[in-house]
């Protein structure tokens, strides 16, 4: 399962949408507090440019969600939507292609925004997806790699407290002193703890599944990478407070010791 | 120059109020010109445990609103020199408290040569509590030896470090852990955490730790300051606390089993 959620405009009523947002958050409210939320505007169409998305990120803030980005927008609005505060997600060529057609057809619409068909739910106005499949690979079909002269790192050198959240966008994250139990650190690169790692802890947080997680004691309540989540008391590791690194393989979450 | 102090906790109950007291009595008693605010804005504790409740006139929130001056709402306390009490009204709620109200009195005290000002927040997160703390210089986290205690303790020690003013600037309040109603005997038993356990869970300097004693209760019950109480246990552990924050390096008491056994034979054979 991933973290991270799509959005589908197909209409663009936005009360609507968020009427329907709330039912499924209600449904699953510990699943979706403060999850990001991408937007797709492909379904919309030509209604697009009319669509009003300073309220849309009013409503998903409102409703505990955290909106990341835009994608599929015509280019003529990139300028509106940044002053609306949304990062407009850029496509960009997969680094590998390993015969995903999606990706493809998503290049190629590149630049009229027509209709993509590819992907499209076809039941549900509103699809918040959350499987793997879905998500996590048009993000990295989308998500533009940060240019070498621009790759910045997050460092806390406070503790991070329960009920504290912070975020480190396309970046990494050092921790200098303990993260506690309650407390949320997330970074979309790896995340190095060096206190004690006791809160819940997510690396790649768009869909980076080589992202990793390093720490001296881990203690933490949930771990995750790319969206696979793990509680640790659920967990089989005997290192607990032990330094350790933990890295994705496959579906599975590995935990290693961290020794020279 | 005058420092803030708050003394906070984020769970109610835990002693915020019994310690605001002995610590202010405790500064006072050594020469320190200080000021106790209660922050507890609708509900009113400070001033019964400091034994000055038919005394108030004018409060807070009165003085916030400008119908009173400081003076007249001041309270001094007739069994120390040097220790004024400034009590909350009972009759208003957190929302009488104003940012720039607050701060008024607090540079006024600062004005008047106070050399410290103690701030008795009240539990929660919400607005008395933000306020307690939003001037602090220093803080006296209060925690008891339980593990919603403590976790409520991390999470102001959070909003401290993040909301406050000092942090605002750029700076970071000073921290001390103060854990009250510890129980020596309950700890070895294993049913409540060990201060090395709190102390490594919030990882701040321990100031005090206080013993679990019925002359707190006592005490507050008679509007005495249990640091006034020179023969308990919890008053002398108060007395270090004022000591270890004036800046003496001394022992804890009060916190193995073995010590307290040690003085019970010490008393039958000695």
């Amino acid at each position: 399962m991933s973290m991270l959620n799509v959005l589908h405009l197909e209409h663009s009523d936005v009360s609507a949408i968020a009427a329907e947002l709330q039912k499924k958050r209600d449904e699953m409210p510990q699943f979706f507090m403060q999850s990001p939320v991408v937007v797709d505007c492909n379904p919309l169409g030509e209604d697009v440019n009319s669509f009003d998305f300073l309220a849309l990120k009013e409503s998903l803030l409102s409703l505990g969600f955290i909106p990341v980005g835009v994608r599929n927008n015509p280019p003529a609005l990139n300028k509106s939507l940044a002053e609306a505060g949304w990062a407009v997600m850029r496509e960009s060529r997969k680094p590998f292609n390993d015969g995903q057609t999606e990706a493809a057809a998503t290049e190629t619409n590149d630049n009229d925004s027509t209709v993509d068909t590819a992907n499209l739910p076809t039941n549900s106005t509103i699809e918040t997806s959350n499987s793997v499949e879905n998500s996590d690979q048009h993000l990295e079909a989308q998500v533009a790699p940060p240019a070498s002269n621009n790759v910045k790192s997050l460092t806390v050198d406070k503790p991070v407290r329960s009920g504290q959240q912070i975020y480190a966008a396309e970046s990494d994250m050092t921790v200098l002193a303990q993260t506690s139990a309650g407390s949320e650190i997330m970074a979309d690169g790896s995340i190095h703890v060096y206190g004690a790692l006791r809160g819940r802890v997510l690396a790649g947080a768009m869909g980076n599944e080589s992202a990793r997680i390093f720490c001296q004691s881990l203690q933490a309540e949930l771990i995750a990478i790319a969206g696979r989540y793990q509680l640790l008391d659920e967990s089989d590791t005997n290192l607990i407070g032990k330094p350790a690194m933990i890295k994705l393989l496959g579906e599975k979450l590995i935990i290693e010791p961290l020794s020279a | 120059m005058s420092k803030v102090i708050v003394v906070t906790s984020g769970k109610g109950g835990v002693g915020k109020t019994t310690s605001s007291a002995a610590f202010s009595a405790g500064l006072a008693a050594r020469g320190h010109k200080t000021a106790v605010i209660d922050f507890d804005v609708g509900l009113r504790n400070l001033d019964l445990i400091m034994g000055v409740e038919r005394r108030v006139i004018y409060d807070f929130v009165n003085v916030i609103n400008g119908e009173a001056t400081l003076k007249q709402a001041l309270i001094k306390d007739k069994r120390v020199d040097n220790l004024y009490i400034l009590p909350a009204s009972q009759t208003r709620d957190k929302d009488a408290l104003t940012k720039e109200g607050v701060e008024s009195i607090i540079n006024e005290l600062k004005a008047d040569g106070f050399d410290y000002i103690v701030c008795d927040s009240p539990a929660g997160i919400e607005k008395g509590a933000f306020m307690a703390l939003y001037f602090a210089d220093e803080a006296i986290v209060v925690t008891n030896p339980e593990v919603s205690s403590v976790r409520d303790s991390d999470r102001i020690l959070g909003i401290l470090q993040s909301r406050s003013k000092v942090a605002e600037d750029g700076g970071s309040v000073k921290e001390h852990l103060l854990i009250t109603r510890y129980s020596p005997d309950r700890v070895e038993g294993g049913d409540m955490l060990g201060m090395d356990d709190i102390v490594e869970i919030l990882s701040i300097p321990l100031i005090g730790v206080i013993p679990e004693s019925g002359s707190v209760l006592q005490a507050s019950n008679s509007g005495n300051p249990v640091i006034m109480d020179k023969e308990s246990t919890a008053g002398q552990a108060y007395e270090d606390v004022v000591s270890r924050f004036l800046g003496e390096d001394i022992p804890l008491r009060f916190v193995d089993v073995e010590q307290k056994k040690k003085g019970f034979f010490q008393k039958i054979f000695g």
